[in-house]
């Protein structure tokens, strides 16, 4: 059982040490191994033995190999080491169950509810099969596809409620996420951490933390400009004026988020470093990924694919869903939908947290942040000046303000560089406030479906 | 600048002047500039120290061809300044107010710079305090005259638009600037900063923002006690007290001086390696004088003709008054801080270029703002710090970010580039900006 885990363990930190995935993208793709991990230690292990002792026997010789050797599983291999190792999957069969419902009865509660929880095994397994990918191509385009996949179930679950023109829903869904990563991960991840090592302050890295800051009051400006702009009621010609300003502004932090990318991959060496050492020591297993390279791609695109269809009926159903609980829409964008949405970097920021690394949760609450608010949102509004969709950065007064004074206090407490577990009650508090506020907020903004 | 003991924080601005001139003569003509140095310094030969700080300024006797070709002709820039009476000449004859408005534009640049150089050379002879004052007054002339017109015709909001729009610009577009091109040239470190005076100014800037957004908020809850006339008393007692900081500000900065005396010497040294110029001032006391009156008279004309021709190039050139007075006159009117700064950051100096671009936003902020509105006071001009909402909110977040990217006291191009992508967020929103309060003219 213990050879297992440090199998496992030692599998993930060489793949990780020779995939050489920038330091804070690193956090995403680590996690999504160590939960595997973690949930192997947790739960039954033995149908897992034979699928890992197989990929292994076929691995072999490839022991502390640089290459990467793809290994040539069977379909059902393939399928097994996919799907049927990790305990979370046994969540997959509510997709299907959703879809029935969904045909069956017309209760769209209940239906939303089945969908939700179909999605949640999704996104751990899109992180797991991108992160089978990044092994093969290289640190650049490993990062690269690191930052756009990390969050790609928002996007997707934006850009169809885009496409059926509910354009609040995507502004609201965007916002909760960032607002869920920043309070919500990052507290639970600063309490439990600090629960853990209750005598002393856990400390991160304070230059990444005041980079990441700039970057998210960046986002902050981009977004307030248009609604202040529509609020003072000042544009030059109502209504296009902030939209058109919208679109430029998109184009600006779409540029600036490159720009991140660019400056954190340049600035990488120090970091990996010190990762590569710490791995020596704890591996003895092979270092090579578990599925080949076309395998990732294929399951990657069957994924999403699974994802799109379940997001699909998942925007359908929320305005019934919403008629039939009593709980307004936005509420159930805002606070709901991130939160599950987000359950698999949520597990991953805590498990790093209590294990001292906490750089790394940094990197999956903060870094997932800044993806949504620099590249989500601005790519959400482009796809929909080419889909025609009127989206723009204007997510009108409440929810802007909401995100202002949360960036704020967020950057503060970042400032330090250190944190406990009082730092993270704050911030789990700060969002129940905000929660709490949008539950009594009415959107008097709906769309029209 | 050895001889001149001016504050540190402030020498940034004289030396960027020098350094601007020692830029300009080393990159352009140099023959012309050869001859006028070489007579000057004959006439000092006897007082050339190579021991440094001199205590006594020997004054050099210019004829008046002579003090006019150093102040006129050693400087490529000047090659503008015919632009000044051809824009009045333009204003008299054609009726395109775009084209007055623009030659106004180009023949006021090089002034800026020449005022900067003829205060400079008065603070050689005034000592460090009155010197200090001197730079701390004079560093924004341009801005400032241009708004004490503007309030003369009323034009109010034009006034507040432009002081807005000089505060932006320095913030952002400078400073990133310097950042960035810092950054690419030391692109393998990060460059560091002195942390405390830059947390000092940053607590300055929040401190005017302070000043001037709650009179905006007054305004918009609609909660004064008397509608109209509350928030013009409030800005006037605010103004008031804005100055008082602004004056303890400075005394803080002269006294602290001898503090930060050990870098200044450290300046100074690299000063002796670098420049082989002599270390007297080029023009006499009063000559410096007369040149700042002159130069002031100049700058004051042409900037009446400027603020005439702003509503017809709005008109004339489809854009926005608001975008032309936020964001094309402040980039004019701080071109020559902005090379200077930019200048300090490739050199390392990236003290200085902070000193250029965080004290310029702070002497509009704390000093022009408040000015105008007690001269506008005593004018019976109703100028308030009521800035409007869209404005005030944008110089709050402005501020904010600011103030977070120099929290750290380092910098590198990323940080660069991100304050100069806030600045095309900042003037594209100017851009589609149609200001309701419009001034009747």
């Amino acid at each position: 059982m213990r050879s297992q885990i440090y199998f496992m363990f030692s599998n993930f930190f060489k793949s990780m040490g020779w995939c050489k995935v920038p330091g804070f993208m690193q956090a995403h793709v680590e996690m999504g191994l160590v939960d595997e991990v973690e949930l192997k230690s947790l739960l039954e292990q033995e149908t897992d033995s034979p699928q890992t002792k197989a990929a292994s026997l076929m691995e072999q010789g490839s022991l502390r190999e640089h290459r990467a050797k793809a290994p040539r599983n069977s379909v059902i291999q393939s399928f097994k080491i996919v799907i049927l190792s990790n305990k979370l999957n046994l969540l997959l069969p509510f997709g299907p169950l959703a879809i029935l419902v969904h045909y069956l009865i017309d209760n769209k509660g209940w239906f939303f509810l089945l969908s939700l929880v179909g999605i949640t095994p999704l996104a751990e397994r899109l992180g797991y099969a991108t992160e089978q990918l990044a092994c093969y191509t290289g640190s650049t385009v490993g990062g690269l596809l690191n930052a756009t996949f990390g969050n790609v179930i928002e996007l997707i679950i934006s850009i169809i409620a885009l496409k059926n023109g509910m354009i609040r829903v995507v502004q609201l869904t965007l916002l909760g996420s960032i607002l869920s990563n920043l309070l919500l991960v990052l507290g639970c991840a600063f309490f439990c951490g600090g629960l853990v090592f209750s005598r002393k302050d856990q400390v991160f890295e304070k230059g990444n933390a005041v980079v990441s800051s700039g970057m998210l009051l960046l986002a902050v400006m981009g977004l307030l400009f248009p609604t202040v702009l529509h609020y003072t009621h000042s544009e030059v010609h109502a209504g296009s004026s902030e939209l058109a300003l919208s679109r430029f502004i998109s184009c600006i932090m779409l540029v600036a988020y490159a720009a991140y990318l660019f400056f954190q991959l340049k600035s990488q060496p120090s970091f990996y470093t010190e990762e590569t050492n710490q791995n020596k020591e704890m591996s003895e297993g092979d270092e090579v990924p578990e599925i080949s390279k076309w395998e990732a791609i294929v399951w990657l695109t069957i994924l999403t694919a699974w994802v799109s269809i379940l997001s699909g009926y998942l925007v359908d159903a929320i305005e019934g869903a919403s008629v039939s609980w009593k709980i307004p829409i936005s509420f159930i964008s805002v606070i709901l939908l991130p939160i599950v949405g987000n359950a698999a970097e949520h597990a991953g920021a805590i498990m790093f947290a209590m294990k001292d690394k906490l750089h790394l949760s940094l990197g999956v609450a903060i870094g997932s942040s800044i993806q949504i608010s620099m590249f989500a949102v601005p790519f959400c509004v482009v796809i929909g000046w080419m889909m025609g969709a009127q989206m723009d950065l204007n997510f009108q007064l409440f929810e802007t303000a909401t995100l202002f004074i949360t960036v704020i206090v967020v950057a503060f407490f970042l400032q330090e560089g250190t944190s406990n577990y009082f730092k993270g009650l704050m911030l789990i508090l700060c969002y129940l406030v905000v929660a709490a506020s949008f539950f009594v907020h009415e959107d008097p903004h709906q769309d029209d479906i | 600048m050895s001889c001149c003991k001016v504050p540190v924080l402030i020498e940034a601005q004289v030396e960027m002047v020098s350094a601007n001139e020692l830029e300009n003569k080393s990159l352009f003509r140099q023959e012309e500039d050869a001859t006028q140095t070489k007579e000057a310094s004959l006439m000092e030969q006897g007082s050339l120290s190579t021991s440094f700080p001199q205590h006594t300024p020997k004054a050099p006797k210019n004829s008046v061809l002579n003090s006019i070709k150093i102040v006129i002709f050693c400087n490529k820039l000047n090659l503008l300044l015919p632009f000044g009476p051809l824009a009045i000449l333009v204003h008299y004859m054609i009726d395109s107010k775009g084209w007055v408005f623009l030659l106004t534009l180009v023949g006021i640049t090089p002034l800026a710079e020449r005022l900067g150089y003829a205060t400079e050379q008065l603070a050689c002879y005034t000592g460090p305090t009155v010197g200090g004052l001197l730079n701390a007054t004079f560093g924004n002339v341009t801005e400032l005259i241009i708004s004490i017109f503007a309030l003369k015709n009323g034009m109010i909001r034009v006034v507040q638009l432009t002081l807005l729009g000089s505060i932006l610009s320095n913030m952002l577009l400078v400073l990133g600037c310097a950042f960035f091109c810092g950054g690419l040239v030391f692109y393998q470190k990060d460059q560091v900063f002195d942390k405390g005076i830059a947390t000092v100014n940053s607590g300055l800037l929040l401190m005017a923002v302070m000043g001037i957004l709650f009179p905006a908020v007054l305004h918009y809850t609609h909660s004064e006690v008397h509608a109209g006339s509350s928030e013009l008393a409030l800005s006037r007692f605010s103004s008031c007290i804005m100055l008082i900081a602004y004056a303890a500000y400075l005394f803080f900065q002269l006294k602290s001086q001898s503090n930060s005396y050990s870098p200044l010497d450290e300046e100074s040294n690299q000063n002796e390696e670098t420049s082989a110029e002599d270390e007297d001032p080029e023009i006499s006391k009063w000559e410096a004088i007369i040149w700042l009156s002159i130069l002031t008279a100049w700058v004051s004309l042409l900037s009446g003709y400027l603020v005439d021709a702003i509503e017809g190039a709005s008109v004339s050139w489809n854009i926005p008054i608001a975008f032309i007075s936020t964001i094309l006159l402040p980039i004019v009117g701080n071109a020559a801080e902005h090379a200077g700064a930019i200048m300090f950051a490739m050199k390392d100096k990236l003290d200085l270029s902070l000193g250029v671009a965080i004290g310029s936003s702070i002497q509009i902020s704390m000093f022009a703002v408040p000015f105008c509105v007690v001269i506008g006071w005593m004018m019976g001009q109703q100028m308030d710090l009521n800035f409007q909402l869209f404005e005030t909110a944008m110089l709050f977040i402005t501020v904010i970010v600011v103030a977070f990217f120099l929290q750290e006291g380092s910098s590198n191009y990323f940080k660069g580039l991100m304050l100069i992508l806030c600045y095309l967020i900042v003037a594209a929103s100017f851009f589609v900006h149609e200001d309701p309060h419009q001034d009747g003219i």
